[in-house]
């Protein structure tokens, strides 16, 4: 039956015309299968564009740009000896600028900048300005070489882990502090930057009151997010399970915990059980990722909800 | 139903973007073997697949200047394989602001070869042989520790009238043993 055109003065609703129902639509199987197969290539070309695209783009891109960190904690302590054999202390320079660079002869980004450093120190030692240079290579030698062929003259000491966690870890080197005189730390670089950076951070912080903070003190250069000031847990770094805080574990609870990974082998390779790997090589992401997992699991068994004192 | 698919599609892409949030490794190895197990007295290949997130870079088995640090591949066979030979990919020259030279670097994708022998009079069953993809990775601006990725490679040794099935062809056939 012809479907009627309603009328502009049609007053009121016709009867519904008798109409054959529609003919059945062509069978949906075809369809859905297609959906389906569509939905499952789009996980999996999504899954691979993750994987080798977004997530690798995301982890080079973490120079994330931030505000400035108003935060200024005071620079932890340490206390060592420099490839001079002199001691070298935090605390001697207390009331001096600081620029505390960590780096490494093996990193190309590090030794660049080592130049502009040198030259910091020859222009600005005699205004209460020093650098200080903590390598993190494993050994001295090839840092002793180094500092001799480009003639370094300020403190240079080979650092450790433990320090290293102690000022947030080392998310990459060179990774620069800028410490007032009044030992707090002002400015945290991450990467190799241009000297005039640190420089004008150095002209800030000569300028400030010997004894009070570096009020309204600007960081140079771009800031990100690596560059947030967030200095390591004592608690967790000087743990008998260095990376794991233990502390709130009764004694036979730790006695237990340390019998559980002494009784584990590390995965990483180095044949160690997982205690000895986190006591010697605090820098193993295996062990210390297990060790912490451990814990929770070791928790659950013995006291589930809670850590009993 | 239509509808029903829209949402499916959109839990997907939603759940898959929060994949890319996970923190993923700079450098991502694993190992396969030219065949499906070995027999004893005789060769026996391995490759290692090594994955460097993009923006990174590893140094060349044979860094450009000497203080950088060399990627390499660590085997420990055990008692029953001897290491005959490894094999590295020639690296890509490429410039960085911190150098004054092009250094040799991975990047991306590279194989690994290796070839171990597998010892006279070692019985049929299961073995593992570790390996360790040792690296240093850096970006154009920073650099991160020197690091490891264990590999722990099970290899079963079958008897000699057992044949052996080729696998991943496609890498073996790219790889030049000595």
């Amino acid at each position: 039956m012809e479907e009627q055109t309603p009328s502009e003065n049609t007053p009121k609703a016709q009867e519904t015309p008798e109409v054959s129902p529609p003919e059945a639509p062509p069978a949906r199987k075809p369809k859905l299968l297609a959906g389906a197969l569509l939905a499952v290539g789009l996980v999996v070309g999504l899954y691979f564009v993750n994987r080798y695209w977004i997530a690798p783009a995301v982890r080079a891109q973490t120079r994330t740009p931030a505000k400035a960190d108003a935060n200024h904690p005071l620079a932890p302590q340490f206390s060592l000896t420099d490839i001079t054999g002199q001691s070298l202390k935090l605390s001697d320079f207390q009331g001096k600028v600081v620029v505390l660079d960590f780096w490494a002869t093996w990193c190309g980004p590090c030794r660049i900048e080592i130049p502009g450093f040198i030259d910091l120190q020859r222009r600005y030692a005699g205004q209460g300005f020093t650098m200080i240079g903590i390598s993190m290579d494993d050994s001295p030698e090839p840092v002793v070489d180094f500092y001799k062929e480009l003639r370094m003259n300020y403190p240079v000491a080979v650092g450790n882990d433990r320090l290293g966690e102690l000022y947030g870890g080392m998310p990459g080197l060179p990774t620069t502090f800028l410490i007032g005189r009044d030992g707090r730390i002002y400015a945290k670089h991450v990467g190799a930057y241009d000297i005039s950076v640190f420089e004008a951070e150095i002209k800030e912080l000569l300028a400030a009151s010997p004894t009070g903070e570096a009020k309204n003190f600007h960081q140079a250069g771009r800031v990100f997010d690596e560059d947030k000031v967030e200095l390591g847990d004592p608690a967790t770094i000087d743990s008998e399970v260095p990376g794991v805080d233990i502390t709130k574990l009764s004694a036979d609870q730790k006695e237990g915990y340390k019998k559980l990974l002494e009784s584990q082998e590390c995965t990483c390779g180095c044949k160690f059980s997982l205690l000895k790997c986190r006591q010697v090589d605090r820098r193993c992401g295996y062990s210390r990722k297990t060790a912490q997992d451990q814990l929770e699991a070791f928790l659950k068994a013995k006291s589930p909800g809670t850590a009993a004192k | 139903m239509r509808r029903l698919l829209w949402v499916c599609a959109f839990i997907i892409v939603a759940g898959n973007w929060g994949w890319a949030q996970k923190d993923n490794p700079v450098v991502d190895a694993h190992a396969v073997m030219a065949t499906d197990a070995a027999h004893s007295d005789a060769p026996l290949k391995l490759a290692v697949l090594a994955q460097i997130a993009a923006g990174y870079h590893i140094n060349d088995h044979k860094p450009s200047l000497d203080y950088l640090i060399p990627t390499e591949v660590k085997v420990d066979p055990g008692d029953q394989f001897t290491v005959k030979d490894v094999v590295y990919p020639k690296g890509t020259l490429k410039k960085f602001s911190f150098s004054d030279v092009p250094l040799s670097v991975y990047e991306g994708a590279i194989v690994v070869g290796l070839r171990l022998q597998t010892g006279k009079a070692v019985p049929a069953g299961t073995y593992t042989v570790k390996a360790k993809f040792a690296y240093q990775a850096c970006n154009d601006h920073a650099c991160l520790a020197p690091s490891r990725v264990p590999l722990n490679i099970t290899v079963k040794v079958v008897p000699q009238d057992v044949p052996l099935k080729p696998m991943e062809s496609d890498v073996f056939r790219r790889l030049k043993f000595d």
